[in-house]
């Protein structure tokens, strides 16, 4: 990454970003028997959330989309370590991550401010406490109001979502996936948190379901006005709810976006070739599948992580990181074959 | 093989120290080939010798050597433990493995064969044999039935990761490229519950010399033939710990108690390499 | 009857869950039929969400499940009647699977290639003039890959995409006729997943090979397959051609999953 960046957060059109991510680097470092592993899972990522959007990360799998959230969200524990960076929440200024927070700031926006729905975290609750137990556990304490008063906003709060009271007396296993999701992301978002963090929330549910569900985050969007980062590997996702999309490969950030701009002119030969290849019902075009394979994080290919397998690979592209650079208003790329001027 | 051994031994205090402990376990052993001694004469050396520089460990009241009495004892002990072991973790691997994968009714009655072996009371039974066989009862024979006994717990382990093995895809990926159920249960399914038949054997061992030392105190073995538990046998027989002669017991116990120590470290230090999905991770694979 | 490669008889299986006694019963498949011709190759999509009942149905087609009632034969012979190990081993010869997870697909303690080699021995005659090697080869070659970077590869060093085609090289070793690949792209990378599903239209343009494509993702089932059978709690709702039953579903079961079917088309949406 280097000094042409453009730095996210200075939109004229927006007051400061909620969430801003600024060259953030994770690597996954091993020292097992004796071999040593350094995985750059997030090499160098910055992006910016604005208060109310929902801003979609989509990738494939060792993408580094997990890892990226998880490292915003704090949970970051060995092997897992955070090498370079900052993550600046607009109600947490001046520690640049909750990593570097003291232990009392990081408990008092937990809940109240950020949530995080981790991958398949509908499985983890209690299975032999009723749901209400559950709201009770994590949500309470960070409420600070009668017990009663607790009681009538969790029913409100479920009313909003469209989710039914009774859902608090049943067990985790009377329910169906669907509904665990839905109960687990209403009990993220209890307390209002102003950037909430969703991990793949519709991998595992049925197509019925999964559409309820991110009609569910929609709402909550619409609702308390909270933020979205919604991570997952399906274009279909994101583009039924996200505003803002940004694409990883092989732990950069190649191109973002408004999710129509993506979908209608995508311009990195690697979306380009994600959006074009989808299959499509009543669309018989044959598409074309890309040649090779993602890179192996402990060993990526130098310069741009995608020119073994990109159509338009210049010289350049082996041994130079192409910058992220705006080249429309809002549609940010790192590529050379796009931003033609950085290459010469 | 020598890798990952040279590897626990780099990486794991419990290895080293075990491996040393049973490094001298069998030295002992092997030193009883090389006794002046026949290990079943008595009244071949001064009786009640303490220890000292001729004999290291002493005499007993019956005349013998301590110390070349202990080899032999240790190496009857050591080859009665992995000869309990080798045959039950036979049985256990053969019946774990293949009722876990076939299911149906083979399962339900191997396994109900099996449970009434859980249920069976140990001590009793092995009792009750010596006093049916009495001069019969060689050492072959007794660690004969206690593998035909200490195979039914273990063989329920394998069988719970047979049977997680059995819905993998790759069990049915093996059965469509033409393999025989022996072929898929020795080259697919054997390495993933190597590390319980590793775990488990030097459990065994420890439970079955346990278990020999024990009858062998009470005198309900072939008394004749040298073992640790023999030793202590005679020992108490002649009312050494009220003679004063002390070295006859406190050597045995001390050898028995190192073996055990010894076992124990092993079987945890290697259980933690030798699982397949540690293994995988220490060369980057997913398991 | 023989001019019927694969004909399934109103099959239905119930699997009986607790106790003797207490046990209870749950229908997952309720009296399904399908018929695949033999003289014309073609790609069959059985589309259902989870608890449809399309995995047992697929399982109970490769013979690894037995159903409760109905009948299925393959190639005119009768699944119930295959008994010795024979009979089983000439069964997998015409009829070979595809499974969900790549990297589970094979042992990850293993080497690849013998798989690929295991398959050619007990599936092909050993004839002189073919080497397992050039036949293991070839195999591979028509996936896209060779033997060069597969031997002495273990599964972890490929990537999903690979190993997928690892295990279509390996079901063509054994020459099947029918293909049965149970959701065979979920687990696969965008980027990766078209050219699997590509191979699948040249396996049956080029080779002849009928594939069975289960899956719950309607869109890559309108892309590769002429026919489709929707499933839901074991029964099927619908069935017929691909694009008449994607294009116009009939069956409201259907129509609600064409509508929740993310589309990528923002346009539509606009």
């Amino acid at each position: 990454m280097t000094q042409a960046e453009t730095m996210p957060g200075e939109l004229p059109d927006d007051a400061q970003p909620i969430l801003s991510v600024r060259d953030l680097q994770a690597h996954f470092r091993t020292d097992r028997f004796g071999v040593k592993r350094d995985v750059k899972a997030v090499d160098g990522v910055s992006f910016a959330v604005r208060r109310g959007e929902i801003y979609g990360l989509a990738g494939e799998s060792s993408s580094g989309k997990t890892t990226l959230v998880r490292t915003i969200a704090g949970a970051v524990k060995p092997p897992l370590d955070v090498v370079g960076g900052r993550v600046d929440f607009a109600f947490l200024p001046g520690y640049g991550g909750l990593r570097r927070a003291p232990a009392a700031e990081v408990a008092r926006i937990r809940w109240r401010h950020l949530s995080y729905i981790m991958q398949g975290s509908m499985n983890v609750l209690n299975p032999v406490r009723r749901l209400r137990s559950a709201f009770v556990d994590f949500a309470y304490p960070h409420i600070g109001e009668s017990r009663k008063q607790f009681e009538q906003d969790v029913v409100a709060h479920l009313a909003r979502l469209k989710l039914d009271p009774s859902v608090l007396a049943a067990y985790p296993h009377e329910l169906s996936g669907g509904m665990r999701q839905r109960a687990t992301i209403a009990l993220a978002t209890i307390c209002r948190p102003d950037v909430i963090l969703a991990d793949e929330p519709t991998t595992a549910l049925d197509v019925v379901v999964q559409k309820e569900v991110l009609a569910m985050i929609s709402g909550i969007r619409r609702e308390i006005g909270s933020s979205v980062v919604l991570v997952s590997h399906d274009l279909g996702v994101h583009a039924q709810v996200t505003d803002r999309l940004g694409i990883m490969y092989a732990g950069r950030l190649i191109e973002e976006a408004a999710t129509v701009e993506i979908f209608r002119n995508p311009l990195h030969p690697y979306t380009r070739h994600l959006i074009s290849s989808l299959p499509r019902i009543g669309d018989d075009v044959p598409r074309k599948g890309l040649e090779g394979a993602p890179p192996n994080l402990a060993d990526p290919p130098p310069g741009c992580r995608f020119h073994p397998r990109c159509p338009l690979a210049m010289e350049i592209c082996r041994h130079k990181v192409p910058a992220t650079l705006e080249t429309a208003p809002g549609h940010r790329i790192a590529c050379f074959a796009v931003n033609r001027s950085e290459a010469a | 093989m020598t890798g990952i051994l040279r590897d626990l031994w780099r990486y794991h205090a419990e290895f080293r120290i075990g491996a040393a402990l049973i490094a001298v376990a069998l030295l002992l052993s092997v030193l009883a080939s090389f006794s002046p001694y026949p290990p079943q004469q008595v009244y071949v050396v001064p009786p009640d010798v303490p220890p000292s520089l001729t004999y290291w460990f002493g005499t007993t009241s019956r005349g013998q050597d301590v110390f070349w009495q202990l080899t032999f004892a240790m190496r009857n002990t050591l080859l009665f433990g992995c000869t309990v072991a080798l045959i039950s973790r036979l049985l256990a691997l053969t019946i774990g493995l293949f009722s876990g994968y076939k299911g149906g009714w083979i399962d339900r009655s191997l396994m109900a064969v099996n449970d009434t072996f859980i249920v069976i009371p140990l001590l009793p039974i092995l009792v009750l044999f010596f006093f049916v066989m009495r001069d019969r009862m060689s050492w072959l024979l007794l660690a004969l039935i206690m593998a035909s006994l200490g195979w039914a717990y273990d063989a329920r382990l394998i069988r719970a990761v047979a049977m997680s093995l059995k819905a993998r895809e790759f069990t049915q990926s093996s059965l469509f490229s033409g393999m025989s159920t022996r072929e898929i249960l020795v080259q697919e399914h054997l390495p993933y519950v190597m590390p319980i038949v590793f775990s488990t054997t030097l459990n065994n061992m420890v439970w079955s010399i346990g278990l020999e030392v024990t009858l062998a105190v009470l005198g309900f073995t072939d008394i004749n033939t040298p073992t640790i538990g023999g030793m202590i046998y005679w020992a108490n027989q002649h009312t050494a710990m009220v003679a004063g002669i002390w070295w006859w017991i406190a050597f045995p116990t001390i050898a028995v108690i190192m073996t055990f120590i010894g076992l124990f470290l092993l079987a945890v230090s290697m259980n933690d390499y030798i699982d397949p999905r540690s293994r995988l991770r220490s060369f980057g694979g997913a398991s | 009857m023989s001019d019927l490669l694969l004909d399934v008889c109103q099959v239905s299986k119930t699997f009986t869950r607790g106790g003797l006694l207490s046990g209870q019963r749950i229908a997952a498949v309720k009296d399904v039929s399908l018929q695949l011709d033999a003289a014309r190759p073609e790609i069959f999509a059985i589309v259902g969400e989870s608890g449809s009942g399309k995995t047992t149905l697929s399982r109970m087609i490769l013979n690894i499940e037995i159903p409760t009632s109905g009948k299925l034969l393959f190639d005119g012979v009768d699944l119930a009647t295959l008994r010795t190990g024979a009979d089983r081993l000439a069964f997998m010869h015409k009829v070979q699977p595809i499974f969900q997870n790549p990297f589970d697909s094979f042992n990850p303690l293993k080497r690849l290639d013998r798989y690929l080699f295991m398959t050619h021995r007990r599936f092909i005659a050993s004839d002189g003039r073919i080497t397992p090697e050039m036949a293991v080869d070839e195999a591979l070659h028509k996936v896209g890959l060779s033997l060069k970077e597969v031997s002495h590869r273990y599964p972890h060093e490929l990537s999903g995409g690979q190993l997928q085609r690892v295990a279509i090289a390996r079901a063509l070793l054994a020459n099947p006729k029918l293909i049965v690949a149970d959701e065979p792209v979920s687990m696969i990378d965008a980027s990766l997943r078209i050219s699997i599903v590509n191979l699948f239209k040249t396996l049956r343009d080029d080779l002849g090979i009928s594939i069975i494509y289960v899956t719950h993702d309607l869109a890559t089932a309108y892309y590769v397959s002429d026919r489709i059978m929707i499933m839901q709690k074991g029964s099927v709702v619908e069935s017929g051609d691909a694009r008449t039953v994607l294009n116009a579903p009939q069956h409201p079961y259907s129509r609600q999953l064409r509508e929740a079917a993310l589309l990528p088309d923002v346009a539509a949406g606009l």
